[in-house]
C-alpha cells in the first residue's frame, strides 16, 4: 500500500487496475479526475505507476517495464459505508472508460469501417 | 466542420453528428440517433436507473452514429456534450464517455448548455428569423427572447415545469410512459370533451404548476372513488379523458398567455416552440391562433429535434466552436443549474 494510515479516514482501499498501454492509463486518468467527489468524507487520488514500481518483492519475476500502465486508485474514508458507496461509483465511471476504450478507440472504430 | 454531439440530462440518451458545410450552408443532419429509459407506468425516471441506462448505451450509440454519419474519426472537429442543467448522475456518466472520446481521439471538448441547443437547433430547423422562445419540456418551462447575444429569460415556470406536471399526472392515471407519457395524455385528452374546473396560475411573466397538478390529483383521487360523477352542465359521464383535457387546456392557455406577453414586450409576432412538450399538437394549435391574431405565426419541429437529442448538442456546439468557444478537459463537469442567459451566445451578432 502506498499511502499512509490517515485517523481522520480510517477505512481505505486502492485499486490497481492494470491497461495495455501508458496511453490508455492516462486517459483514464485524466478522463476520471474531473468530478470532484461529491461527499466531504471521502478523499480519493489517482496516479499512474509501471509495472516494475507495483510488484512486491519475492514474486516470481514477471515481465515488467518502466512503462505507467496501470492506473492506481486510492479511496480513504470515513466509515466503510462512505468507502463502499465511494467505491461503487467509481466502478461505474470506470466501465464506461473501458467500454470506450474497447470500442471507440481510433484502431477499433478504423477498423470497423474499413468493410 | 463536423462534430458529435453527446446528450443525457434526462431519460433520453442521444447522439448525433453534424456538419456545417462553409459559406453559411445550411447544417447538415449526418446522424441523430437516441434511445429513451422508459420506466413502468405510475413511475418517473430515478437519477441511478437513468445514469445505468445511459452508461449502458453511450458507447453503442456513438458507434451506431459514427457509422450512420460514415465519418471517420479524422473528419470530426469537436467532441460536444451537455454540460447542464439536468440530473446530476446521467449527466456526469455522459460527460465521462465524452471525456474519453477527446483523450482517445484527441479533440477539443465543448460543453453544451442543454436550453441553448434546443433553442439553436430550432432556429436551423424552422429558420424562424427571431422568434420569442418558448422552451418547454419535462424539466424546463421558460419563455425567452435574444437580445445582445444573450438567451434572456422573460418569464418562466416558479415551481415544476409544465412537461413535469404532464408527466407526474400521467403517473398519477398510470397510463404507459413509452414512447412519453406527455404523448399519451395527448393521445387520451383528444377524447376528452368536460372543460372541468381547475386553477389558473399565471404570476404575470411566470407561471406555476404544482398547485394545478395538486388540484388535477384531487380530482383524480374522487373520479377513482366515484366513477359516475357527471358533469352538472351537460350531464355527461367525466372520465380520465376529461381530466387529461381539462389540464391541457389550462396549462397550455397559461403558456400562450405568458408567451404573448413576451412577444408584446419585445415587438416580436414569431413564436418558435422547442422541448418535448412542443410536439404536442394542442399547444401548437393553441399558440398558432394567438400568433395569428397578432398577424404572425409558430415554427415548432418534429419529435427528433424537439425531444432531447444529441444533434442540438452537436450543432450548438459546433456554433460555439467555431466561434472560438472550448472546454478545457479540467472544465469538462457537469451542473444540474446552468441558467440559459449563462452562456455568450458569441456566434450571433
Amino acid at each position: 500500500m502506498a499511502s499512509q494510515f490517515d485517523p481522520d479516514f480510517p477505512c481505505s482501499l486502492t485499486i490497481d487496475l492494470p491497461l495495455p498501454t501508458a496511453r490508455l492509463a492516462s486517459a483514464a486518468l485524466q478522463a476520471l479526475r474531473v468530478d470532484k467527489e461529491l461527499s466531504p468524507l471521502v478523499r480519493r487520488s489517482f496516479s499512474t505507476i509501471s509495472t516494475a514500481s507495483s510488484h512486491k518483492s519475492g514474486e516470481p519475476s514477471l515481465v515488467s517495464s518502466s512503462e505507467e500502465t496501470i492506473l492506481r486508485t486510492e479511496y480513504k474514508a470515513t466509515t466503510n459505508r462512505m468507502l463502499r458507496v465511494a467505491v461503487n461509483g467509481f466502478m461505474e465511471s470506470l466501465s464506461v472508460v473501458l467500454g470506450v476504450m474497447e470500442e471507440l478507440d481510433l484502431d477499433v472504430l478504423g477498423m470497423e469501417h474499413a468493410d | 466542420m463536423i462534430a458529435i454531439g453527446l446528450e443525457g440530462s434526462a431519460n433520453k440518451l442521444g447522439v448525433g453528428v453534424i456538419s456545417h458545410p462553409p459559406h453559411g450552408k445550411p447544417a447538415q443532419v449526418l446522424s441523430n440517433i437516441r434511445h429513451t429509459f422508459v420506466t413502468p407506468p405510475g413511475e418517473g425516471f430515478l437519477p441511478k436507473d437513468t445514469a445505468k441506462h445511459h452508461r449502458t448505451w453511450v458507447i453503442k450509440l456513438v458507434k451506431q452514429a459514427m457509422k450512420q454519419a460514415g465519418v471517420t474519426i479524422k473528419d470530426i472537429d469537436c467532441i460536444c456534450y451537455t454540460k447542464g442543467p439536468g440530473m446530476g448522475a446521467p449527466l456526469q456518466s455522459v460527460a465521462v464517455a465524452a471525456r474519453m472520446l477527446s483523450l482517445l481521439w484527441q479533440k477539443d471538448l465543448v460543453g453544451v448548455n442543454h436550453c441553448v441547443g434546443h433553442i439553436e437547433m430550432g432556429r436551423e430547423i424552422t429558420g424562424a428569423q427571431n422568434p420569442v422562445v418558448l422552451y418547454v419540456s419535462g424539466g424546463n418551462t421558460q419563455v425567452i427572447a435574444y437580445a445582445e447575444q444573450r438567451y434572456r429569460i422573460f418569464g418562466e415556470a416558479l415551481d415544476i415545469a409544465v412537461g413535469n406536471c404532464l408527466d407526474r399526472f400521467a403517473r398519477t392515471l398510470e397510463i404507459s410512459n413509452d414512447p412519453a407519457p406527455g404523448y399519451n395524455i395527448e393521445q387520451l385528452a383528444k377524447k376528452g370533451k368536460v372543460l372541468l374546473d381547475l386553477p389558473y396560475a399565471v404570476k404575470g411573466m411566470d407561471c406555476s404548476f404544482s398547485g394545478i397538478l395538486a388540484s388535477i390529483d384531487l380530482l383524480a383521487a374522487e373520479l377513482k372513488a366515484n366513477p359516475g360523477q357527471r358533469d352538472p352542465v351537460t350531464g355527461e359521464l367525466i372520465t380520465t379523458a376529461d381530466l387529461c383535457f381539462s389540464l391541457q387546456e389550462t396549462v397550455y392557455a397559461m403558456l400562450v398567455e405568458i408567451t404573448e406577453r413576451a412577444m408584446a414586450h419585445v415587438g416580436s409576432n414569431q413564436v418558435l416552440i422547442v422541448g418535448g412538450v412542443g410536439c404536442n399538437e394542442r399547444l401548437q394549435d393553441m399558440m398558432g391562433i394567438m400568433a395569428k391574431d397578432r398577424g404572425g405565426s409558430v415554427y415548432a419541429t418534429d419529435e427528433r429535434f424537439a425531444i432531447d437529442n444529441g444533434i442540438m448538442i452537436a450543432h450548438a456546439g459546433l456554433e460555439a466552436y467555431k466561434a472560438g468557444f472550448r472546454t478545457p478537459l479540467e472544465e469538462s463537469t457537469c451542473t444540474q443549474r446552468f441558467r440559459t442567459d449563462e452562456v455568450f451566445v458569441k456566434w450571433r451578432d
